[in-house]
């Protein structure tokens, strides 16, 4: 890879993000300051690691083991109900000691490799036939999540997934109709698809009743960013944070931890370096001028990207109160090792998939 | 078809490309609204979250007596109660039951524990703690750690049980005593008071004896624990009373009444304070401040009525000590006059009626005039008078004289005498007042009652000459009042020369007080408990104790130039000249050496 402009802004973006999430989680978690170090050193050394370990695989041969690798995934996931830990009431983690892992995290990098795997067999045809077979694929292998119950990872998941098979091409047709039919049997799903604890969340934030308790987190995250104001409280002085008004504030809701203490500048400083790193990566990538025959590694590294883009997204929504809440981790902010080792695979891939066109 | 596939590749990336910024600003734009726009007003919210303050308890005034005796104060007590901010743990309950066995049981202290944490609220696990426990504490607690030893204050009384109806009692705040204060006192908060006072001073003198909360602020956490102190106010410690009550006076009344039941009111003829009012029997303040509720139900109940305070709120007829204070009616009125003379055979005869009424001495006092009437007490000389009365004159008199209206702004609980009129009549039986009745009003019987308080405020007219001024323990309340009748000054000297002879020659009915030189004018009176139509019939009476006569005595000293009016009612007491009498002389004496 060679050090370019382009690719400068790219890195520095992306280093600097992972910096500001783990300096956050630093401020969030009361740690000292030496196993602030030690946890930033694991970070860096993580996904350095994996980064450069997927740069020394061929690409070719990862896709290789798409089906085999995505079939363990699965047997992983359901090992959780055999295995797992519970906390909060939903078995999601498989302990290793030293870490413990959410097997359902890497679906969404599995699923893509399994499809890419199967499709440059057809080299990227999509009869009536594959793309049913694919979808049902997709739906089927996110039950398992949502019976941990994790609606939220499994809903992710399949939207993830939808994307995946949208970028590799599958007919609109396909997205039209799956569209209309999420219209139509939404309000038969939420009746009879839906716990009354999910029920709750969404009707929760449906209703202007503040004595909720997810209207009340809802509340206290705003609180957290509104009190940022233009300049922040300044680092280490999140008042929310301290006197532990925020919950979760260590995972879900840590950005809102961040924005109190960096302010409107510091979101919009890290919201301009998500948008170098993604559109940068992405639309120069896609105007390449070496396109091959074999797409494979552009829609991997398109997909891995937007992956780390809308997930980023998709929890900034949550904690300003514009969408339900999701249990849906930040990339990078957070301590767990399941998303950091799954946003490494994806950086790995991303950069991979850049050099193999190469 | 290589290139229809990367056209779709690129165009669906754009699309994505294109949704991502579209969110991108989208959530610029929100983080734009909450920080920017609604900044301020989040940073208020947040600020309201951690910045929280509770009050502290502020130390009550004190209570003192005339003559400068602490009779109610607040003294500093330590409770040994549960910090939630650390909780005990399993080893230091047991330790802490282990250090007070007699005061503490494992199960329920774990139970108090427990209730704490869960309603974070701290509960309290020994209250009082005896200096010896509290050392005890101190030494062998030093490695228990979740509980703390919290400062207040205690309430605490002259336990002389004298004084307790008048300085009234503390106790938890209820419905009733908050619709008593919020009228009363300005921007009444009824949420942060714990005790109130109940009666007597403590309840009319609520709002300066009570002081101001101070306050703790504090930053608290989401759960409400406690984590930094940034501010105290200190509390206001509510103001120092001082009473009219001349203790020394009031005990001595207290011990003179000897265990019967009775009411001495003694009024400062100077500034028509009160230094004397006692009710017996009576209690200590301080037996009704960890009173049990079958304790208290069984003081409620006790037939000799200990909690009921006799001197406000005891409706007494006057009997023969209203005379005096209808002499000046019926002078001024001219139903009779200083020569006058009717013959006392020992009846009165009302032929309307036909109705014949027994006068308390046998075969009468003869030829009697007014002089002799009041000093002898002759019945039949003031029904023959009484029969004359017209009704609205002597209504109006009788208003005038504090019948039916408040006789003191600070004396709680507090009860007029009735004012005797056709509305009062109508009210009771259905009937308007006839002449009859008057016969009966006209001796202090029937339907007249009054309170001791009354009758020391009708001794107080008497001395002063028809002027008189509403009495009061704490503040005076400006207000002079003087009776609707003027009497000359020739028939003023007259009747306080009627009452001296009461008290001073042989033929009085007060002789037997042998007032000597403290200079006693009053008049005595003997109401009857139950009716009875001959002397024969109130032999059998007497032999039940409670339906002897009630006797009484009111009187001023000294008579030349009054000081102090009293009146004093010892239930079932039989005879105001013998046995109230002597009790006004002692108590009188014993204000006028003081001073």
């Amino acid at each position: 890879m060679t050090f370019n402009l382009r690719n400068s802004i790219i890195f520095l973006s992306l280093a600097i993000i992972i910096l500001m999430g783990s300096l956050t989680i630093y401020s969030v978690t009361s740690i000292d300051v030496d196993s602030f170090l030690r946890f930033l050193l694991i970070n860096i050394f993580v996904i350095l690691f994996v980064v450069l370990l997927f740069n020394q695989i061929n690409l070719n041969r990862i896709f290789s083991f798409g089906w085999l690798l995505f079939l363990l995934n699965i047997l992983l996931v359901l090992s959780v109900e055999v295995f797992g830990k519970e906390i909060n009431g939903s078995k999601r983690w498989l302990d290793f000691g030293f870490l413990s892992l959410q097997p359902s995290e890497f679906m969404k990098i599995t699923y893509a490799l399994f499809v890419t795997q199967y499709l440059r067999f057809y080299n990227f045809k999509f009869s009536k036939l594959r793309s049913i077979f694919l979808l049902s694929v997709l739906f089927i292998s996110a039950l398992p999540i949502i019976a941990q119950p994790d609606l939220g990872t499994g809903l992710v998941y399949v939207i993830l997934g939808l994307m995946f098979l949208f970028i590799c091409g599958m007919h609109r047709f396909y997205f039209i109709t799956m569209g209309v039919f999420a219209v139509l049997f939404s309000p038969l799903i939420y009746t009879f698809g839906l716990t009354a604890y999910q029920k709750g969340r969404i009707m929760s934030w449906f209703s202007s009743d503040q004595s909720l308790s997810e209207k009340w987190n809802i509340l206290q995250s705003e609180i957290s960013i509104g009190s940022g104001g233009l300049a922040g409280e300044g680092f280490l002085n999140s008042k929310q944070n301290e006197f532990n008004f925020l919950p979760e504030a260590d995972t879900d809701f840590i950005f809102s931890i961040y924005a109190e203490q960096f302010g409107f500048i510091g979101v919009f400083l890290i919201l301009i370096l998500l948008g170098c790193f993604i559109v940068m990566t992405t639309f120069l990538t896609m105007t390449e001028k070496r396109l091959t025959s074999d797409l494979s590694p552009y829609y991997i590294g398109t997909y891995c990207t937007f992956v780390i883009g809308f997930s980023f997204l998709l929890n900034i929504l949550m904690v300003s109160g514009m969408i339900p809440v999701v249990g849906l981790p930040l990339p990078f902010f957070t301590k767990g090792g399941s998303s950091l080792l799954c946003f490494s695979i994806m950086l790995g891939l991303i950069f991979t998939s850049r050099e193999f066109l190469k | 078809m290589k290139g229809n596939k990367i056209q779709i590749y690129q165009t669906r990336t754009n699309i994505l490309i294109g949704l991502f910024v579209l969110i991108l600003t989208l959530v610029t734009a929100r983080f734009f609204y909450l920080q920017i726009v609604k900044g301020n007003e989040l940073k208020e919210l947040r600020e309201r979250n951690i910045n929280a303050f509770e009050y502290i308890y502020p130390k009550r005034g004190r209570i003192l007596s005339e003559d400068g005796i602490v009779l109610a104060e607040d003294r500093k007590v330590f409770s040994l109660a549960v910090d939630i901010e650390q909780k005990p743990s399993e080893q230091s309950i047991k330790k802490l039951a282990n250090l007070f066995p007699d005061k503490i049981e494992v199960e329920n202290l774990k139970l108090k524990v427990g209730n704490s944490i869960k309603f974070r609220r701290p509960e309290t696990i020994i209250e009082r703690l005896t200096q010896k426990d509290l050392a005890k504490y101190l030494v062998g607690g030093t490695d228990i750690t979740g509980f703390s030893v919290v400062e207040g204050y205690e309430r605490q009384y002259n336990s002389h049980p004298s004084i307790f109806h008048v300085l009234g009692h503390m106790g938890y705040i209820n419905n009733s005593d908050v619709q008593y204060f919020l009228p009363r006192i300005s921007e009444y908060n009824s949420k942060i008071w714990k005790k109130v006072g109940k009666s007597g001073i403590e309840r009319v003198y609520e709002e300066s004896l009570q002081g101001q909360h101070g306050k703790r602020f504090f930053q608290r956490n989401a759960r409400g624990d406690r984590k930094v102190i940034t501010d105290i106010a200190p509390f206001k410690e509510g103001e120092d009373l001082s009473i009219s009550i001349n203790f020394a006076a009031q005990k001595l009344a207290y011990e003179l009444m000897n265990e019967r039941k009775g009411s001495i009111v003694v009024i400062d003829l100077e500034d028509f304070s009160i230094p004397v009012a006692i009710s017996t029997p009576s209690i200590s303040a301080n037996d009704l401040r960890d009173i049990s509720s079958s304790q208290y139900q069984d003081l409620l109940n006790d037939p000799t009525r200990p909690l009921f305070n006799r001197a406000f709120m005891g409706l007494y007829p006057p009997a023969s000590a209203i005379k005096p204070l209808l002499t000046i009616f019926a002078l001024n009125n001219e139903y009779t006059n200083w020569t006058e003379t009717i013959l006392d055979d020992g009846f009165f005869r009302f032929e309307e009626e036909e109705r014949v009424f027994n006068a308390w001495r046998e075969g009468g006092h003869g030829l009697t005039d007014l002089e002799k009437a009041l000093v002898e007490s002759s019945n039949p000389f003031f029904m023959n008078l009484s029969i004359r009365y017209e009704k609205d004159l002597f209504v109006e008199f009788l208003k005038s004289s504090s019948f039916g209206s408040k006789l003191c702004e600070d004396c709680y609980p507090h009860q007029f005498s009735p004012l005797i009129n056709d509305d009062w009549k109508y009210k009771n039986f259905g009937k308007e007042l006839y002449k009859g009745d008057f016969i009966n009003l006209g001796v202090g019987q029937g339907y007249m009652l009054t309170t001791p308080l009354h009758l020391a405020l009708i001794s107080a007219i008497l001395a002063n000459r028809g002027e008189y001024e509403l009495p009061y323990l704490v503040l005076k309340k400006q207000n002079k009042l003087s009776i609707k009748e003027d009497l000359s000054e020739e028939d003023w000297n007259k009747l306080h020369s009627a009452l001296i002879n009461v008290v001073y020659s042989k033929n009085g009915t007060g002789y037997r007080i042998n007032a000597g030189e403290l200079n006693l004018a009053g008049k005595s009176g003997t109401a009857q408990v139950v009716d009875i139509d001959s002397r024969e019939e109130y032999d059998e009476v007497r032999a039940n104790p409670l339906l002897r006569d009630h006797a009484i005595f009111i009187g001023f000293a000294p008579y030349d130039n009054p000081r102090y009016s009293i009146a004093v009612i010892v239930e079932n007491g039989e005879s105001g000249g013998r046995v109230a009498g002597p009790i006004a002389k002692k108590v009188l004496e014993e204000l006028l050496n003081d001073f």
